[in-house]
């Protein structure tokens, strides 16, 4: 039957996974307690994060195995985000004063 | 007209699709695209957070400071701890271990719940000193006239994702008792799989709230 087809994540992965996102996990709180300039800091949590993010989409939804139409969406999702972030900020970054919610 | 490629246990199959395979790809492209939608979703309240940190890096840095590392830090293993097994789940779903299903979908559930009671803990605890969204907002212990601008972002960003969290939990229960009548073998499992994608997004949501909340230097 074609559901044979499927593939089952091999056990070793998604344990490594796990593994893999907890020493990420215990290497973005150690980094927060070291004094890394800015905007270092902050990098150093993203770049983090992302490799964390990596590791949860490639494995635990096994994207590495599955159709690329996937990855593609999940691609194009982020290409939009960064572009709403990049747009909104070629307005917010350049005003004389920010927006006051509370005064 | 019937199927003529139907086989013996395939009756989760809707005649518009060719077979089995087809409709499991159809539905799983269908949640990636749902996915796509709550990573913009979300999206939404990541630039807000940019657009004011950008404005108010000393207050960012000073409202940080009030959450606790240690519980943030937890909630991730716990999350971590959650995706892992509901991925074991939807392996013993292609493995037709009914009883591993049940297990690994309970796993699933308990953690699920355990970062909700952290984080009631962790808002009781701010709400009892005052630090509320927005005009309810009375806490003194921050000396920025823009105080309360990081923990409303706290709170609808932490909000939301918590809201998932429930939705969650409410998706695997429900998971939990179809599993229970039988429903899912190896031959059908699409609903445990998709269930088991929105729940990485709710984690991979968190690995990004964790170190931008939490963590700021």
């Amino acid at each position: 039957m074609s559901s044979h087809e499927h593939h089952v994540i091999d056990l070793k992965y998604l344990l490594g996974a796990a593994a893999g996102l907890i020493i990420l996990t215990i290497l973005t709180v150690g980094a927060s307690y070291v004094e890394i300039p800015r905007p270092f800091d902050l990098l150093t949590a993203m770049a983090l994060a992302f490799g964390k993010a990596t590791l949860v989409a490639a494995v635990f939804m096994g994207l590495i195995w599955d159709k690329k139409i996937n990855t593609m969406a999940l691609l194009f999702s982020l290409l939009f985000f960064f572009l709403m972030i990049g747009i909104t900020l070629l307005d917010t970054l350049f005003r004389d004063r920010p927006f006051w919610i509370y005064n | 007209m019937a199927n003529i490629n139907a086989t013996p246990g395939e009756s989760h199959l809707a005649h518009h699709f060719v077979d089995s395979e087809q409709q499991f790809d159809s539905s799983k492209l269908g949640m990636w695209i749902f996915l796509v939608t709550e990573v913009l979703f979300f999206g939404g309240l990541f630039v807000a957070y940019i657009v004011y940190r950008s404005w108010n890096p000393e207050l960012f840095y000073m409202s940080a400071k009030e959450l606790s590392t240690i519980m943030g830090a937890i909630n991730t293993v716990v999350l971590i701890g959650s995706s892992l097994t509901i991925a074991l789940a939807v392996r013993a779903a292609q493995l037709n271990q009914q009883a591993n299903i049940s297990r690994y979908l309970i796993a699933t559930i308990l953690l699920a719940c355990v970062f909700l009671v952290i984080k009631y803990f962790e808002y009781t605890s701010k709400f009892a000193v005052g630090i509320l969204p927005g005009e309810l907002y009375t806490y003194t212990g921050i000396d920025h006239p823009g105080a309360p601008i990081f923990f409303s972002i706290y709170y609808m960003m932490t909000g939301l994702h918590g809201i998932h969290v429930i939705i969650g939990i409410g998706l695997m229960v429900y998971l939990l008792v179809k599993t229970r009548q039988g429903s899912y073998n190896a031959a059908y499992f699409t609903p445990v799989e998709i269930t088991a994608l929105y729940w990485h997004l709710v984690d991979l949501i968190w690995i990004f709230l964790f170190p931008l909340l939490y963590l700021i230097e």
